[in-house]
């Protein structure tokens, strides 16, 4: 009798093994991409760019979800704020371009103007009877995270993101946000379903064989390795790697930068972790020659040796936070097997091009290895359509984080399905 | 004998009062810092003068910018009854090309062409017993020289200021304020801030103006005479409550503070307002090839309309922005609604709908 009313997602939720990939049908059946839009994309906090995406009043910026499309502007009060991209006329899509400037919103179809509070302030020919308050922008949950944008289409957004930013602000602020600006942004579209993406991002056994430059800053240790699989050179680097983590974690506290790892990945609804992660040789940044590519500083620092700090966010962020310059991730689902990765590099506001920085030398190591990962979901995806494809067994030294990814959906999922 | 007094020449009798008609150079005596992005920029004439005005006017300066002559004004922070300087207080605009040059490059010594003053927001044009002042961020400026005419004079007032600012550390005059609230028993400033500052948690009122707030601020507000001056937005927000409380709306007045951006401004006699009557321009349209008469005191697009063309427009009021188009040549007074960035008049455009001509022009339409 259960399994004639059970749907066969509830049986897929019900049989997933932990510790396991997912099974098939999760990286590549459409309906379960739409569930995905529609619970995991329309219920939670789906981080989507920077504050200075939109720097000055009648900035717009707009972020497609699935069918939903928000526009999120700066208004004249320097707020942000979030819209449902659609003319409450007869529901035209108001602004088109990805990036523009207004002085309010105007639909091209019929001219209704909307200020930037949402407000509906000209509408032609609609007659004395017709009230423009009962036409306005319907808002969306917007939250800005130490300059970090984050929205949500529920009309009722988890609560808990409030214990998240409460932990995250005074990680995140000194690195001044506001004071930055967007220098480069790439739209990577990768062929697999968004959950390899994410479950790619979450570990580093893949580091060493396929990201050459990204593994000159980054130690790979710092996501786990087995003790029995490293040799006696490889376990000293490991220990330097653990004794960095100690003494540098310990100077940057003391100087007032939060550095200690938190993870509460599949413990809240609104799941994250973080962690200041040494960074090797010079120690600067994630660059090639792990110097600085900026030479003007973020915010107040003075000291280039901040190690990189990482924030990861459930479902769809991660974001690498150093002295110089930042760089954050947002991924967006475009089908069942393909999925958006955007990722935005910042530098100090005042930083100019060529003087303070050279862009090839900021956007470099990530531009590699984001083209590199962009291959490995590739074959990730093209292998879970195989016959032959069943879940195989997450590392539980170098694959934790995957699995709690993996936890965190599944347990989501479980939570929004209808009864 | 030995060192000349400097101070004695400015102190000589009957010293002649400035006529921008004789001598339209100013000199800046000096630069202050008021807040992280506000300055004040004294100035004096070249020789000795005096300065007269109604607190509350405003001068038109020529500013020299990128080889280009760019005409603003500004209201007079200082007050008539310190006469021998004037003062003007700008904020710094992110892209402003005025405030950013003034901020950047005025200096002690330098000079300006300015003429004025000009204006009619002033409680010498509508003299009342009471008064209620409001202003928004750098808005502070013409009610700052009322307020300050009214001290320097020691007569009894009944004058209630109420200054928005962002944060405490944004409050314009702050220390002024205060000192003239404790000189004069009928003076009362009061801020409101949206936020505290870094260095200073906000004690008072917070938020926004609100009819609440404005009620408990100056409960007998409808019987004063109102002077309002800030940001567009700041300005409607004020008409809105003021409006919602029913206020006799004769007794209003309100001012834009920067006249680059002439928003909503209704009760402001501004230097390029005053054209003569029957004056009109030529104005040719260049993606059409057609060229109109357009009289001074006319929307370009009224008098387009009348001459039969059909432009894309929709509000009529400054508001949506469909006709926006390119300037290419003469200028123009614009009173627009939001519809147009000030980075975007800054590049040359314009909304027609709310633009009258300042002489002849051409249009990309």
């Amino acid at each position: 009798m259960l399994d004639v009313v059970q749907t066969p997602l509830k049986s897929l939720i019900a049989r997933r093994r932990p510790g396991y990939t997912l099974e098939a049908p999760f990286y590549t059946s459409p309906q379960i991409l739409q569930t995905d839009l529609d619970l995991i994309f329309g219920h939670h906090w789906i981080y989507v760019g920077v504050e200075p995406d939109v720097p000055e009043p009648g900035d717009v910026m707009v972020v497609d979800i699935g069918a939903n499309s928000v526009l999120i502007v700066r208004d004249d009060d320097l707020g942000v704020k979030a819209f449902h991209n659609v003319c409450r006329h007869r529901g035209a899509r108001l602004v088109h371009e990805p990036k523009t400037t207004v002085g309010n919103l105007v639909c091209g179809y019929h001219q209704w103007t909307y200020n930037l509070e949402g407000k509906l302030v000209h509408a032609d020919h609609m007659g004395k009877d017709f009230d423009p308050g009962c036409h306005g922008l319907k808002p969306v949950h917007l939250r800005s995270l130490a300059g970090l944008l984050f929205i949500c289409l529920s009309d009722d957004p988890p609560a808990d993101f409030d214990e998240m930013a409460a932990v995250m602000t005074p990680y995140i602020a000194p690195h001044d946000i506001a004071n930055c600006k967007v220098i480069h942004q790439s739209d990577l579209i990768e062929l697999g379903n968004w959950k390899l993406t994410m479950e790619n991002n979450r570990e580093c056994y893949h580091c060493s064989a396929n990201h050459p430059e990204l593994t000159i800053p980054l130690f790979a240790y710092g996501f786990g390795f087995s003790p029995d699989s490293v040799d006696e050179t490889e376990l000293k680097q490991a220990q330097r790697y653990e004794q960095m983590v100690c003494d540098l974690g310990a100077q940057w506290e003391a100087d007032g930068l939060p550095s200690r790892e938190v993870d509460r990945l599949d413990d809240m609804v609104t799941g994250y972790r973080t962690q200041r992660l040494p960074i090797d040789r010079d120690g600067e940044s994630q660059t090639i020659d792990t110097k600085v590519a900026s030479k003007k500083l973020l915010g107040q620092f003075t000291n280039s040796k901040l190690g990189g700090l990482s924030f990861w966010t459930q479902p769809n962020s991660w974001h690498h936070f150093m002295s110089d310059h930042i760089v954050t991730f947002s991924v967006i689902p475009l089908d069942a097997e393909r999925t958006l990765l955007r990722t935005k590099w910042l530098v100090h506001k005042d930083a100019v091009e060529g003087v303070d920085y050279d862009l090839e030398n900021v956007i470099g190591v990530w531009v590699a290895t984001n083209d590199q990962d962009g291959t490995l979901v590739g074959w990730a995806q093209a292998g879970a359509r195989s016959q032959a494809y069943e879940p195989g067994p997450y590392s539980p030294y170098t694959e934790m984080l995957v699995d709690k990814f993996c936890n965190w959906y599944i347990g989501r999922l479980n939570a929004l399905l209808p009864r | 004998m030995g060192h000349p007094d400097p101070v004695a020449p400015h102190l000589a009798q009957g010293l002649a009062p400035w006529n921008a008609d004789e001598d339209d150079i100013l000199v800046c005596r000096q630069v202050r810092a008021e807040t992280a992005d506000v300055k004040s920029f004294i100035f004096a004439a070249r020789t000795p003068r005096l300065f007269h005005y109604r607190p509350g006017q405003f001068l038109t300066f020529d500013f020299e910018i990128g080889g280009e002559t760019v005409n603003r004004c500004y209201t007079i922070s200082s007050a008539p009854t310190r006469p021998h300087l004037v003062s003007i207080t700008v904020k710094r605009v992110p892209g402003g090309p005025v405030s950013n040059w003034l901020h950047d490059h005025m200096a002690p010594g330098r000079e300006i062409r300015a003429t004025g003053p000009m204006g009619e927001f002033s409680t010498s044009t509508h003299p009342a017993p009471k008064y209620l002042f409001l202003s928004g961020g750098s808005g502070i400026t013409p009610l700052m020289s009322m307020a300050r005419s009214h001290h320097d004079l020691a007569l009894p007032v009944d004058i209630t200021f109420v200054h928005s600012a962002r944060s405490p550390a944004d409050i314009i005059f702050r220390d002024e304020l205060d000192l003239m609230g404790r000189n004069l028993p009928g003076f009362r400033a009061i801020s409101i801030c949206e936020a505290d500052s870094p260095g200073e948690r906000w004690g008072g009122f917070r938020g926004r103006l609100s009819l609440d707030a404005l009620s408990v601020i100056a409960p007998d507000f409808r019987t004063r005479e109102i002077f309002t001056c800030g940001p567009a937005p700041y300005m409607a927000a004020v008409r809105g409550i003021l409006g919602q409380a029913g206020f006799d709306m004769d007794r209003y007045h309100e001012e834009s503070f920067d006249f680059g951006t002439l928003t909503g401004a209704e009760d402001t006699a501004t230097a390029v307002a005053v054209a003569a009557p029957g004056l009109s321009y030529r104005v040719e349209f260049t993606k059409s090839r057609r060229v109109i008469d357009c009289p001074a005191d006319k929307h370009i697009l009224d008098a387009a309309r009348e001459a039969g063309m059909r432009l894309p427009s929709s509000c009529t009021k400054g508001l949506c922005g469909t006709c926006k188009s390119k300037i290419v040549s003469g200028k123009v007074e614009m009173k627009h609604a939001g519809g147009i960035r000030q980075r975007e008049i800054d590049m040359g455009l314009a909304l027609i709908c709310c633009s009258k001509p300042l002489g002849d022009l051409v249009i990309e339409r």
